[in-house]
């Protein structure tokens, strides 16, 4: 909305050319976002405790855990508020991308919100039954890509592309830029969602996967800088920046909070919506296989429950006994049993990722 | 002189990042985490300055 201003004001004021560059509205994304939840996030986490919106620990975590009981949680209701303001005012909103991943965030937050609030209004940890939420996680998964493949302007935005490997390509049939579409999304979702167990373990990955993304966004939607480096140009990408910066910006704000011993927990509704955001911005400028290495954490996590369940149930159903490959699931759990301190993991698992963003990124320069 | 002058600290105990805990408001991690969240916005103004000039 302020860019729509500014583009009006430039007309008599030379100094407002500025906001149309998306990195400097990019910054101020950012910003906004920051900004919205320091203010919004003190009376937010008192009104929370005030209506006792208080997280159900699980009764088979670890017992460590026990006293996170009644630590407020829904707080991505603030992430979700300051990604959407910051993204409105300083996007371009004739960008259909930026609706795309407004839509597909705020759809997944609204599936995470349900889930929560059955969480906290009857005090059950398990919240939402597995196939409700998976239906609807689908319906909005499918209808995303569904609408990505009617909309795309050029072959290259169906076309799967393989990092390090300058002609290693896939052009896709509709079925299968849905199919891998609704798994990107569904999967990001869900993954982010299981890796949010201990304070501060999600919030951070995401800020920084999210970060990466915005300079892959940048990229893709630029001519000159897409062809040089030889990755596919999505005309009109580059806006998505300035989304990505908003999530960077309220992820900050929010693990100023949320940083341990944590003053609130995101729950479902920031987690999924989170996860749903990455997957469809990587989509988006085409780069699932980066997402997927450099979310290596939301990854493994996702694996480590997996196995978990897989091989229990193979050994319950071979032996009589089921055997356990982890500790406990999904991974920062096993860690913990193993005797490492929670900060301990999530920081560990911080740098972890900073790595595998790292080894992302490079992928932009080695092909 | 005297009393007005006499042992008065500006932070409960230097340096900064000391006072926090030390006023119980928040822990060791916290504090860590929160100067490393300041660092990471302050870096994102370093960097803004590639562009705004």
């Amino acid at each position: 909305m302020l860019f729509e201003l500014t583009k009006w004001l430039a007309t008599d004021v030379h100094g407002f050319h500025v906001f149309n560059y998306i990195t400097f509205r990019a910054v101020l994304a950012t910003l906004t976002a920051l900004a919205i939840s320091f203010m919004v996030g003190p009376a937010m986490i008192r009104k929370l405790t005030e209506y006792k919106v208080g997280q159900a620990v699980r009764d088979d975590g670890p017992q460590t855990h026990l006293v996170k009981a009644g630590t407020p949680t829904m707080g991505g209701a603030l992430i979700l508020v300051a990604i959407s303001v910051s993204t409105l005012l300083w996007g371009n909103l004739h960008n259909r991308f930026i609706w795309v991943v407004l839509i597909t965030t705020l759809g997944f937050g609204a599936v995470g919100w349900v889930d929560d609030y059955r969480k906290v209004v009857y005090k059950n940890p398990k919240g939402l039954s597995a196939k409700e939420k998976y239906f609807w996680q689908s319906v909005v998964g499918l209808g995303v890509a569904a609408f990505l493949y009617a909309t795309a302007t050029t072959p290259v935005e169906t076309t799967l592309i393989v990092p390090f490997f300058k002609h290693l390509v896939f052009p896709l049939s509709a079925a299968g830029f849905i199919v891998l579409t609704y798994l990107v999304i569904v999967g990001s979702s869900n993954a982010v969602n299981l890796t949010d167990g201990l304070d501060g373990l999600a919030t951070l990955p995401t800020v920084m996967v999210g970060s990466a993304l915005a300079i892959f966004s940048y990229v893709a939607g630029h001519a000159v800088f897409s062809k040089y480096l030889g990755i596919p140009y999505v005309a009109g990408a580059s806006e998505l920046m300035v989304f990505c910066a908003a999530m960077a910006g309220a992820g900050l704000g929010f693990l100023w909070f949320n940083a341990y011993p944590a003053e609130v927990f995101m729950g479902d509704v920031g987690a999924l919506a989170l996860g749903a955001a990455l997957g469809v911005v990587a989509v988006i400028v085409r780069q699932e296989i980066v997402l997927f290495i450099m979310g290596g954490v939301f990854v493994i996590e996702t694996f480590s429950v997996a196995a978990q369940v897989l091989y229990f149930k193979y050994t319950k159903k071979m032996t009589g006994t089921g055997k356990r490959i982890f500790l406990m699931a999904p991974l920062h759990h096993h860690y913990e049993q193993k005797g490492w301190k929670e900060t301990q993991v999530v920081v560990r698992f911080w740098i972890i990722t900073m790595m595998l963003v790292l080894v992302g990124l490079s992928t932009l320069k080695l092909r | 002189m005297g009393a007005d002058m006499r042992n008065r600290t500006i932070l409960a105990l230097g340096e900064a990042h000391m006072r926090g805990v030390i006023a119980h408001v928040t822990t060791t991690p916290n504090a860590h985490m929160r100067f490393w969240i300041i660092t990471m916005m302050l870096v994102l103004v370093g960097l803004s300055t590639l562009k705004l000039r």
